[in-house]
C-alpha cells in the first residue's frame, strides 16, 4: 500500500516520471526498425531462397523469425505496454491529484487550518493562531462573513462581546470548513495512493514471467518447435486469463494495448475458445465483447435447459415410481425441486436478457428510436444479478452516457423500467445533438450489487436499510472506475464527451467511485441524490463546474441525505438544475426524473450535457 | 484569495437520523400504497383505438404546413403510465413520432416558419397551447417547442430540436393485445413498411402494407376542431 504523504505527492516531479516513460515509448519503434532490417535485409535478403535453398536454411530462416517475433512480442508486452504506459498513467494521474493536492492545501493554509495525522486518513484541525483567534474575540473576517456579522473592529468592547457571544457558531462553522477540505484532501490522497498501487503493481507483476525463446536449431529442432508454437498460444490464453481474473495488474488502458498487440487470429481464438474471460474486461474493445458475452450467454441458456429438462426427467422417474429420493445427485424430490426453481428463475432471467439484446432472427436487437444497435458489455447471474448493456457501440459514438441506476437495481430490471430510462436518455441525445447524426451511446450500468431496500423492515434483530448503507457503493468503486477507464482506452475518439449519471443510490456509487478510485469521466450527473460520500462536488476530481445535481422540489430523498451533503445544496458546490415534480408524493417523486413530465426541465437539461452542450 | 474558499453554510452533518428517515418512510410509504388503490382516469380510446386519430392529428398538421418537404421516419411507441410513482401495467400513453431528415431539419422553413404556422393553426381550432418556448444553446443553434392539448386528452407536440419531429401522445388509455392493433400507413411522405416505417415491433409477421395500401385509412377520421371531441367511431374494423 502506497506510503506517500501528501508533501511527497507535492513535491514529485511529475515530469521526470513522464519524460522516463517517453523514453521507454520512443525505444519501442527504434528497436522495431532492427528488426525489420532482420525480417527484410535478412531473411528476405542475404538469406533468401534465391541465395540459399535447403532444409538447414529454411529452418535458419524460421528460426530468426521466430526470435524476431519473440523480441517484438517482449517490446510490446513489457517496454511499451508495461513499462512506458504504467510510467505515462502513473505520471498523468499523480499530475492531476498534485494540481488539486496544490489548490486545496492553498485554502486549508489561507483559512488556517493544519494538516495532521495518518498519511492514509489526514485530519484537516484548527490551527493554534485560529482557535486564540475564535475565543479571543478577534475572528478572521472570512469567517464573520461565513455566518453573517460584521469583524470587531479596533477594541470597541461592544463588538468583541458580541464576537465573543458567537464563539459556538464561529467555531462550528470553522469546523464545517475544515471537513469540507478534509473530505477533499482525503479524496485526492485516496486517489493518489491508488495510481501510485496500480503502477508499483504492474511493475512488479514483470517480474513474474519470463519470456521463452525458440529452441536452439539442432537435430532436436523439430521435435521442439511445436512444442513452442503451443506454448506461444498458451501463453495468450494464459495472459488473457490472467487479466480477466485480475492477476495481471494491468490497467484497462494496458489491456487495450495489449489486445492489439494480438494477431486477428489470437483475438478471433480468444473469442471462440474463452469467451468468459473476454467478455466483461475493461480495455477490450466493445464489439469483441459483445461478441463473447452473447456467446456465453447462450452457452449459459443451453446448459440450464438441459439441466433443467434432466431434474423435470428425474423428478418424474421419481413421481411414476412413488419414490422420494432418486439418483440424480443424490438427492431428494424437495431438494431437485428446490433447484429447479432456482434453476428456472435463472433460465427466465437470463431469457429475458437474450430477448432484450437479440431480435428474431438471433441478430443484435435495435433500439428503434434511435437506430442502435443493443451491446452486451456483461451480465452475471449470481446473487440478485448484474448487467451491462449498451444502446450504440461506445466505442465509435461521439458521446457516452453510463446510467448507474440506485436501490432495487437488478438483472431482472434490464428489460425493463431502468432499461425504458435509458432507452429515454438516448432517445433525447439523439434529438438534442449539436450536429444532427452525431452519435450518443446510452450504458445501462448495473455492474454491482445494489442495496434491496431504501425502506425499513425487520430483519431478524431490528431494522435494516440497506441504502443507509455506503458499503454496497464502496464495494462498487473499483469495478465502475475500471469500467469508467475502460471505455477511454477503447474508444476510437481521442475527444469522446463522457458522463456518469447516476440515480439515487447510483449517485451514492458513482461519488465514491470518484473520490476513492476516480473515474474518467467528463460529466457527473446526480439525479436525487442521497450525497456522495464527500462534503463538496470538488473532492469528486473532475472539476466541480462538470458536476451536475438535481432533485425535485417533492422529492422524499432531500430529508435522507444520509451520505454527506445534499449535491443539489448550495454548499456542495456544483451546478444546479431543475426537475419538474408530479404532484405531492414524495415518494412517487423520487422516480419522475425521466417520465414524459420531466421532459423539458431535467430531461432537456441533461441530453446538453451528456452531448456536451453545457458548461 | 480563491475563488474555491469556503461557500454558504454547508449541510455536512447527517440532514435526518435514522429514526427520523425510517419514519418517513414508514409514512410517505403508507400513502403512497393508499392513492395507489385509487381508480385510473377514464380514457376516450382503448390504446388499439387511439392509433387512427393519432394519425389523422399528424395528416391534418401536414395538411396545413407549407411546401412540405416529407418526413423521414415514423415511430411507434409507449411510454408507461406511472400513477403515485408505479407504473401501471393496464395503461400505456401510445405516443407517435415523425422526424424529418438531417438536412429539412436544418432548414428555417422546418425550424421556424412551421412552429408559426402549427401555432396559428392550433390556436384557430381552439386548443389550449401549454408549451411555446425557444432556447438558444451554446451552440448558437435556437431549439423550439411547441405543445397543445386537445379535448380528447390528445397531446400534440412539434419539437426543433437537432432533429425536427412531431410527436403525438394519446394520454394514458388502456393496454390492448397487440395483435389488436391494426395497421395505419404513414402519413407525410414516408412509404408504408419502408425503410423509414419503423412500426415493426408491432408487426412480428412483417407489416401488412397489401392491406394498408387498398384502404384509405383517414377515410373516418377527421381533425379534431376547437371543443369537439374526436368522435372514434364503435369499431374501426373494416375501415382500416
Amino acid at each position: 500500500m502506497s506510503d506517500m504523504s501528501w508533501k511527497d505527492l507535492r513535491d514529485l516531479d511529475c515530469a521526470r516520471v513522464r519524460s522516463l516513460g517517453e523514453s521507454w515509448k520512443s525505444y519501442v519503434p527504434d528497436m522495431i526498425e532492427q528488426t525489420e532490417r532482420l525480417r527484410n535485409d535478412v531473411i528476405g535478403g542475404h538469406l533468401s531462397v534465391e541465395h540459399f535453398e535447403s532444409d538447414t536454411a529454411t529452418q535458419v530462416r524460421e528460426h530468426i523469425d521466430l526470435s524476431t517475433g519473440r523480441f517484438e512480442d517482449d517490446l510490446s508486452d513489457y517496454a511499451d505496454i508495461r513499462v512506458a504506459t504504467t510510467l505515462l498513467e502513473a505520471a498523468d494521474a499523480l499530475e492531476a491529484e498534485q494540481r488539486e493536492l496544490e489548490e486545496v492545501v492553498g485554502l486549508i493554509e489561507a483559512h488556517d487550518f493544519v494538516i495532521e495525522g495518518d498519511r492514509h486518513r489526514y485530519d484537516v484541525n484548527f490551527s493554534g493562531a485560529l482557535h486564540q483567534a475564535i475565543w479571543t474575540t478577534d475572528p478572521p473576517e472570512w469567517l464573520c462573513h461565513r455566518i453573517g456579522i460584521e469583524k470587531p473592529q479596533g477594541l470597541d468592547v461592544a463588538d468583541r462581546l458580541r464576537a465573543l457571544g458567537n464563539g459556538i457558531d464561529l467555531a462550528w462553522e470553522a469546523s464545517c470548513v475544515a471537513r469540507e477540505y478534509q473530505d477533499w484532501l482525503r479524496a485526492v490522497m485516496s486517489r493518489a495512493h491508488d495510481a501510485d498501487d496500480d503502477a508499483a503493481a504492474a511493475l512488479a507483476a514483470m517480474r513474474e514471467s519470463p519470456p521463452e525463446l525458440p529452441p536452439q536449431l539442432g537435430a532436436t529442432y523439430d521435435d521442439l518447435i511445436d512444442d513452442y508454437r503451443t506454448a506461444l498460444s498458451e501463453a495468450v490464453a494464459a495472459e488473457m486469463e490472467a487479466i480477466a481474473n485480475g492477476g495481471s495488474d494491468m490497467s484497462p488502458e494496458q489491456v487495450n494495448q495489449w489486445w492489439e498487440s494480438l494477431t486477428d487470429a489470437e483475438r478471433e481464438a480468444l473469442i471462440a475458445e474463452h469467451p468468459g474471460w473476454v467478455g466483461p474486461t475493461d480495455g477490450i474493445p466493445v464489439d469483441a465483447r459483445d461478441t463473447a458475452n452473447r456467446a456465453v450467454l447462450d452457452t449459459r441458456i443451453e446448459s440450464l435447459d438441459d439441466r433443467i429438462a434432466a431434474i423435470e426427467s428425474q423428478m418424474a422417474q421419481m413421481e411414476a415410481y412413488g419414490s422420494g429420493d432418486g439418483a440424480y445427485g443424490g438427492k431428494s424430490h424437495a431438494e431437485l425441486q428446490a433447484e429447479l426453481i432456482r434453476l428456472q428463475e435463472d433460465r427466465e432471467l437470463l431469457g429475458d436478457l437474450s430477448d432484450q439484446v437479440t431480435d428474431g432472427n438471433g441478430n443484435p436487437a435495435v433500439y428503434g428510436g434511435t437506430g442502435q444497435s443493443y451491446y452486451l458489455l456483461g451480465f452475471d447471474t449470481e446473487g440478485e444479478g448484474r448487467a451491462v448493456v449498451s444502446i450504440g457501440n461506445p466505442d465509435t459514438a461521439a458521446n457516452v452516457n453510463a446510467y448507474v441506476p440506485g436501490t432495487g437495481a437488478k438483472l431482472d430490471d434490464v428489460d425493463g423500467g431502468l432499461m425504458t430510462r435509458a432507452e429515454t436518455m438516448a432517445y433525447d441525445a439523439y434529438r438534442k445533438a449539436p450536429d444532427p447524426g452525431q452519435e450518443t451511446a446510452t450504458v445501462l450500468w448495473i455492474g454491482y450489487d445494489a442495496p434491496d431496500n431504501a425502506m425499513p423492515f425487520r430483519d431478524g434483530a431490528g431494522l435494516d436499510v440497506e441504502a443507509m448503507d455506503a458499503r454496497y457503493a464502496e464495494d462498487a468503486a473499483e469495478d465502475l472506475s475500471s469500467f469508467t477507464q475502460g471505455l477511454r482506452a477503447t474508444s476510437e475518439r481521442d475527444a469522446a464527451e463522457l458522463t456518469l449519471t447516476g440515480h439515487s443510490y447510483g449517485t451514492t456509487v458513482i461519488g465514491i467511485a470518484a473520490a476513492t478510485d476516480g473515474v474518467d469521466a467528463d460529466n457527473l450527473i446526480l439525479v436525487a441524490s442521497p450525497g456522495t460520500g464527500v462534503a463538496t462536488a470538488d473532492a469528486l476530481g473532475v472539476g466541480a463546474e462538470n458536476v451536475w445535481a438535481t432533485t425535485n422540489s417533492q422529492d422524499v430523498i432531500q430529508y435522507t441525505t444520509v451520505h454527506g451533503t445534499d449535491p443539489a445544496s448550495e454548499s456542495f458546490g456544483a451546478n444546479v438544475f431543475e426537475s419538474e415534480s408530479v404532484g405531492r408524493n414524495p415518494i412517487s417523486n423520487h422516480s419522475v426524473y425521466w417520465d414524459d413530465s420531466n421532459k423539458d426541465a431535467g430531461r432537456n437539461t441533461m441530453a446538453l450535457i451528456v452531448t456536451g452542450q453545457r458548461g | 484569495m480563491n475563488d474555491r474558499g469556503p461557500r454558504a453554510r454547508p449541510s455536512s452533518r447527517l440532514s435526518a437520523s435514522l429514526v427520523a428517515v425510517t419514519a418517513m418512510f414508514a409514512a410517505t410509504s403508507c400513502a403512497a400504497i393508499g392513492e395507489a388503490m385509487d381508480s385510473p382516469p377514464e380514457s376516450q380510446y382503448t390504446q388499439a383505438e387511439a392509433y387512427a386519430p393519432l394519425e389523422a392529428a399528424v395528416a391534418d398538421m401536414v395538411e396545413v404546413l407549407p411546401d412540405f418537404p416529407g418526413f423521414e421516419r415514423r415511430l411507434w411507441r409507449e411510454l408507461a403510465c406511472s400513477h403515485n410513482g408505479v407504473d401501471d401495467p393496464e395503461y400505456t400513453n401510445v405516443e407517435l413520432v415523425y422526424e424529418f431528415s438531417v438536412e429539412d431539419s436544418a432548414t428555417e422553413l422546418v425550424r421556424e416558419r412551421y412552429v408559426d404556422a402549427l401555432r396559428e393553426h392550433w390556436t384557430s381550432l381552439g386548443y389550449e397551447i401549454t408549451q411555446d418556448q425557444r432556447q438558444e444553446l451554446a451552440s448558437g443553434r435556437v431549439d423550439r417547442d411547441l405543445s397543445a392539448d386537445r379535448e380528447d386528452g390528445v397531446h400534440l407536440w412539434y419539437s426543433a430540436w437537432g432533429l425536427v419531429a412531431v410527436t403525438v401522445q394519446s394520454g394514458c388509455v388502456p393496454v390492448s393485445d397487440h395483435s389488436d392493433i391494426e395497421y395505419i400507413p404513414p402519413t407525410g411522405g414516408i412509404e408504408p413498411g419502408g425503410e423509414g416505417d419503423l412500426v415493426g415491433d408491432y408487426f412480428p409477421d412483417g407489416i401488412p402494407t397489401d392491406q394498408a395500401a387498398a384502404v384509405d385509412p383517414f377515410a373516418a377520421t377527421r381533425a379534431a376542431s376547437g371543443p369537439v371531441p374526436f368522435e372514434s367511431p364503435d369499431s374501426y374494423e373494416g375501415q382500416i
